[in-house]
């Protein structure tokens, strides 16, 4: 695209008052020879927006750069068509002008130290006869400061020098894009919910109700799941205070009524090959396979208990009454009601729950299941509600209702035959009869005491299906996918990684057959932020498979995961991306002529967007892509780019930033991540925080897009240090891609190396984790790493 | 030995297992409680083990587990005696801070809450707490669940009193509301049989200088009076004397078991418990109901009053001598001191009960109105005064048709309060102050 590059700069604000934007003109006018160069009062104004409308109707104007607020507000003023025009904004407001001093606190602080070289030159003068060489010297120094004074009496000329540096950058970075060019194919909508529990039912009828079709394949002989195998379920709506029969049986009779769903019994998954709306998805059912074109993938597996038999210490397996919560549900099927202990199907009248068993226990689930106390409760009921004089004793570490069934725990509190306590269980055992003697201690009835019961229930917690059977803890699994480990020779030299087992979906990725987890083998995307999300586009998932919750809380997840799975195949279709970067049209390209196949990319994406030739090249899925560019930071080549996005592009970037020879003005970049860290800096902006006018923020998608060869390029061209700020990682990660600010931490343990042999000290480049909410925190950050920079002295390489 | 728990000290690796019982019910006598730590082995081994465990044990472990036999018929009690909203406490214990009542060590009502709500009635009814309750009700307004503790305190005092005052069947038959008319046609039966046998259905009026007048002598003589409702006096006394006893080894056996063992007699304490009754500095620490204090001492007041008012007139019909030689039979002379104790009893009850009325209702927004068994005391002493009031002012204005009925009525309303005064909620006048002496005796006493 020729560029024609119109730059905009907004007055209002406080942006006309702190800086000179007759200067700020001049950088887009000289420098850039930008065709229109304008600034305006209240450019999102409807006047203003028509200034640059004109412009690009009048003068032919492509690219847009607006020197104003902050990229995340005014979005509906400065829309311009991507396909046809580059829009850059170049953060005047809250990242310069709002976290600078004020004009007069700044000149009165400026004031006080520039007196003192004011007077020592003047004492250089007199003493000057006397031979003195500093004289002269001091007066050298001082000129460059008098036509930087010219700019404009009242301006603070770092803030001025911080606003010209950004637009600079701005300027550049609109130069270096082009429109995207959206990658659009016929896809395939059906969407695929796999498991025919109460949450993949949900989801099949949701997905079926909003127009798509469905295919729910089970791998039982019959539809139902859990909901087949309760004698009664938690409460699902208001008041919240009686359980309920299951009517799972009227969502089974819904599904196979319909006619847009298409169930597959008796199912499993062979192969899931492809990317979202054009998978291939092999199933095997009955004997025979069959290959079945997929747009999306709802994975609703469930959960399954937490193997009994691992608990003996609580008697189970040892003593003939002590049951799981699991088999207590089928005891109360069998009786209809009436609870009939195993050992002589005496009825029992006496039940004892034990809470936790085999939960929030680090050798065994350390976790909270968060539905046992609620499946207690309701067993409580069976038991005093089929025998009036029958009692069931809870022993918990701590009640947990979540929510509203805070009201279902009122219920059975409030029947007198269900006692409740806090407590520990010393010992369990029995007696020659079969009852089960418990020993508590730590009691809320203020001593330790002694229970004999007919049967003992444990309250067993779940466990994700999305681990394989074969696994019985969930403490000690294998980082990320459950499998073993494998080494693989690769340029950078030997590389550990887990080869995953297959479990369900046994997808054709090069990063394995499965979704990675986070934690205990729960498929992950982010917990609050983006649940039902993976780090498999395309493939969302619903139910206890991500997360211990009850039925009801299943079937919303259904509903949620179904929306997912939509919005996916209306965006691919449209050639743009999904959450977080929803309606990007780029996409990455690979120049494969400098491909070296060293496989950092395709093991470095989260999202196993890229898979591999047999010699280690990658082969791009781009409906698998989110757009994070962390491939782009991990390719050393540099062979991967978008077409507005790219290690070319942030590095002019840097080139344009005007690095003076006074060493008291050092200049320091801020890699920053677009969904934390730039709207962190907007809050301290909008709060007035004052950040050190040394820095120049430069907007990543992701720190994971951060190549080291940026980092030896700008400090060689005199740039004091780096301060990447980036989201969370690990356990707790913020980061919206995932790894991406993982990848680039390890990246920087990569550049230690680079500054050795640039005798430069490894400090200068340093990564921080901010959460949106620690804005506050920035302002000293910040002042830490430049007093450090400080410390450690100029960069040699200034002046080079 | 055998009763006290044991660590086995070579195998004390595994968590601790108890042996298992032979009968579940044997150890509810804590005979056979060991502890024995030999997980790997299991039960049988533990079993094998419990005999050279018991003998080798080189130091006592843990305090025995104390086997608890949770009775849901008793839960079921509670909450018909009034204490409706027991099974809501989620044992925060807000209502132990609350409370300025309680002593310190082991507060109620918390305790008492989670033990009614487990059907533990051995450990309630031995409670010296559920009696040195004064009823404020503090808690029962700050309780997050509104599970109502003082309620329930009450229900729970009311249920142990057929285990203190013998035959229990009257306890149960009074606080129960079923059974009220029975209950009430038993007094009037012994009033009635009293007035056939020893007196007339159908009195003559008096003679000299009462000519003409109602003489209530004539319906019933002082003597067949004195003899009858001397005997059911004395026999409530001597059941109240019973249910003390019983209390006070119940409490004794309760502390123990509780494991803070309590010593002497807690005749020491009367006087200071009396002292305390008759200024009844606890009412006075409540905060929602406060004014209880000045209601409750006018009732008090008022029977002491009363009590002096019967004694006088024994003093004056029986010890004539005392009285300057002229021997009365009633009716006294209007400023006679049988008559001035009973006009300023009678003064006092109507206040004190007028007040305890109204302040029931006052309060019944933030503690409620009350149970059965505080309204049955309530209207007994109100139809005590009314009829008693009744009885005179029909006598003066000599209308025998309205004045005998009255009367028996009257008569009947004091035999009730007499016979049912160990049954019914009077006998919180005895068992709190047992209760409170007992406190004293622990050393858990508050000072108030």
């Amino acid at each position: 695209m020729e560029k024609k590059i119109g730059v905009y700069i907004c007055s209002d604000c406080g942006i006309g008052e702190a800086l000179d934007l007759e200067a700020l003109e001049k950088v887009g006018k000289n420098e850039y020879s930008a065709a229109a160069v304008r600034s305006a009062p209240f450019l999102c104004s409807q006047e203003g927006a028509q200034l640059i409308k004109d412009d690009i109707n009048n003068e032919g104007i492509n690219t847009i750069v607006i020197a104003a607020c902050s990229a995340r507000v005014n979005t509906d003023a400065f829309d311009f068509d991507p396909a046809q025009y580059i829009t850059e904004r170049v953060n005047l407001r809250e990242h310069v002008v709002w976290t600078q001093q004020p004009r007069a606190a700044a000149e009165a602080e400026a004031a006080a130290p520039e007196e003192a070289p004011a007077e020592a030159a003047a004492e250089g003068e007199a003493e000057a006869p006397a031979g003195e060489a500093a004289a002269p010297a001091e007066t050298a120094e001082a000129a460059p400061e008098a036509p930087a004074e010219e700019t404009g009496p009242q301006v603070n000329e770092n803030t001025q020098e911080m606003a010209e540096d950004h637009l600079r950058m701005g300027i550049v970075r609109a130069r270096a894009s082009e429109p995207p060019e959206p990658h659009i194919e016929e896809l395939n909508k059906t969407i695929l919910v796999i498991g025919g529990g109460p949450t993949g039912l949900t989801s099949a009828l949701q997905s079926a109700a909003a127009g798509y079709d469905v295919v729910l394949v089970e791998k039982e002989a019959q539809l139902g799941g859990w909901g087949k195998k309760m004698y009664k379920l938690m409460p699902d709506k208001a008041p919240f205070a009686e359980s309920r029969k299951p009517d799972i049986d009227n969502k089974i009779q819904a599904v196979e009524a319909s006619g847009k769903i298409r169930v597959i019994m008796n199912a499993e998954i062979e192969k899931t090959a492809g990317e979202p709306g054009k998978y291939k998805v092999t199933v095997k059912s009955n004997g025979s396979s069959e290959t079945l074109d997929i747009g999306t993938i709802v994975l609703a597996i469930g959960w399954k208990p937490y193997n009994a038999n691992r608990l003996e210490h609580l008697g189970y397996g040892k003593f003939r009454n002590v049951v799981t919560n699991v088999e207590m549900e089928q005891i109360a099927i069998d009786g209809s009601g009436t609870i009939a202990r195993p050992s002589d199907g005496k009825q029992a009248t006496r039940v004892a729950f034990l809470q936790c068993a085999g939960q929030r226990d680090p050798e065994h689930l350390p976790y909270c299941s968060s539905v046992c106390c609620l499946t207690s409760l309701k067993q409580a009921l069976y038991v005093t509600e089929s025998n009036r004089d029958a009692a069931a004793f809870i022993v918990y570490k701590d009640m947990r209702t979540p929510g509203l069934y805070e009201e279902f725990y009122k219920t059975a509190q409030n029947n007198p035959g269900v006692m409740l306590t806090k407590g520990e269980i010393t010992s369990i055992t029995e007696d020659a009869s079969g009852n089960i003697i418990l020993e508590i201690d730590n009691t809320i009835l203020g001593e330790k005491v002694m229970v004999v019961a007919d049967m003992l229930v444990l309250a067993t917690g779940m466990v994700t299906n999305a681990l394989p059977a074969h696994v019985e803890g969930v403490t000690d699994l294998t980082p990320e996918y459950v499998g073993s480990w494998r080494e693989t020779e690769t340029v950078d030299g030997i590389i550990k990684e887990v080869v995953a087992d297959p479990v369900v979906l046994n997808l054709e990725y090069r990063q394995g057959p499965e979704l990675p987890y986070l934690k205990y083998g729960f498929p992950d995307s982010h917990f609050i932020c983006f649940p039902y999300e993976t780090r498999r586009t395309g493939i969302y998932t619903a139910g206890a498979v991500r997360h211990p919750m009850t039925a009801m809380q299943a079937a919303n997840d259904g509903t949620g995961a179904a929306l997912k799975a939509i919005q996916c195949l209306e965006l691919a279709s449209r050639g743009m991306a999904v959450h977080p970067r929803s309606g990007d049209q780029s996409f990455p390209e690979i120049n494969y002529t400098n491909c070296t196949q060293c496989r950092r990319c395709t093991v470095e994406c989260p999202f196993g967007v890229l898979d591999e030739e047999e010699n280690g090249t990658p082969k791009t899925n781009t409906f698998r892509c989110r757009r994070c560019g962390t491939c782009m930071g991990a390719c050393p080549q540099r062979i991967i780019s978008f077409k507005n996005y790219s290690v070319e592009m942030i590095a002019s970037q840097m080139k344009a930033i005007k690095v003076p020879e006074e060493d008291s003005k050092p200049r320091i970049i801020a890699l920053i991540c677009e969904n934390d860290a730039y709207p962190a800096i907007d809050i301290a902006g909008l709060n007035r925080l004052s950040i050190s006018p040394f820095y120049r923020f430069i907007t990543m998608r992701c720190l994971g897009g951060t190549n080291l060869v940026w980092i030896a390029d700008a400090l060689s061209a005199g740039i004091e240090g780096f301060l990447l700020i980036g989201c969370r990682f690990d356990d707790d990660y913020q980061c919206h891609f995932v790894k991406g600010s993982k990848a680039a931490n390890e990246r920087l343990g990569k550049v230690q190396e680079t500054l050795g042999r640039l005798m430069l000290e490894s400090e200068r480049v340093t990564q921080v984790q901010l959460a949106l909410n620690e804005w506050d925190k920035l302002p000293q950050i910040m002042e830490d790493f430049a007093g450090k920079l400080k410390e450690f002295g100029p960069n040699p390489f200034k002046g080079f | 030995m055998a009763d006290e728990s044991v660590e086995n000290k070579e195998e004390s690796t595994g968590a601790p297992e108890a042996a298992p019982e032979e009968n579940a019910p044997a150890a509810e006598t804590g005979s056979t409680a060991a502890v024995a730590t030999a997980e790997a082995e299991g039960a049988e081994a533990a079993a094998e083990a419990e005999g050279t465990v018991a003998e080798e044990a080189a130091e006592p472990a843990v305090a025995p587990a104390k086997m608890i036999q949770p009775d849901i018929g008793f839960v079921r009690e509670v909450i018909g005696a009034g204490g409706t909203d027991l099974k809501k406490c989620f044992q925060c214990a807000t209502c132990s801070v609350v409370c300025n009542i309680t002593p310190d060590d082991h507060p109620f009502p918390r305790k008492e809450m989670i033990w009614a709500q487990w059907g533990l009635k051995e450990k309630l009814v031995a409670d010296p707490d559920i009696w040195l309750c004064h009823q404020c009700n503090d808690c029962t307004a700050q309780c997050p669940r509104d599970a109502k503790p003082g309620r329930v305190m009450q229900a729970v005092a009311k249920m142990s009193i057929p285990s203190l005052s013998k035959p229990g069947f009257l306890a149960k038959g009074i606080g129960n509301p079923s059974m009220i008319a029975i209950m009430t046609a038993l007094p009037l039966i012994i009033v009635g049989l009293a007035v056939g046998l020893l007196g007339s259905f159908n009195p003559q009026r008096g003679e000299g200088e009462h000519a003409g007048q109602i003489v209530y002598g004539q319906f019933l003589g002082h003597w067949p009076i004195v003899d009858v409702f001397s005997t059911f006096f004395v026999l409530s006394i001597i059941i109240f004397l019973l249910g003390i006893r019983n209390y006070w080894v119940m409490m004794k056996k309760h502390a123990s078991e509780e494991g803070s063992p309590v010593s002497g007699s807690g005749m020491a304490q009367v006087g200071p418990v009396i002292g305390e009754i008759a200024a009844h500095k606890r009412f006075g620490k409540c905060d929602e109901t406060k004014d209880r204090k000045v209601s409750h001492l006018f009732i008090l007041y008022a029977f002491v009053l009363l009590f002096l008012a019967t004694v006088t007139s024994t003093i004056y019909t029986d010890f004539p001598l005392l009285w300057g030689g002229h021997g009365t039979e009633s009716p006294y002379p209007t400023l006679s001191l049988v008559k001035l104790f009973g006009y300023s009893g009678a003064i006092a009850a109507v206040i004190g009960i007028g007040l305890i009325t109204i302040n029931r209702f006052k309060h019944q927004a933030k503690v409620g109105l009350g149970s059965y068994f505080d309204w049955q005391l309530i209207v007994m002493i109100i139809v005590l005064m009314l009829t008693g009031i009744g009885s005179a002012a029909f006598r003066l204005a000599n209308i025998g048709v309205l004045a005998y009925p009255t009367y028996f009525i009257h008569l009947s309303t004091v035999m009730f309060l007499f016979i049912y005064a160990p049954f019914s909620k009077m006998a919180h006048m005895v068992y709190r102050a047992t209760a409170m002496a007992f406190a004293r005796t622990a050393g858990r006493d508050t000072p108030m």
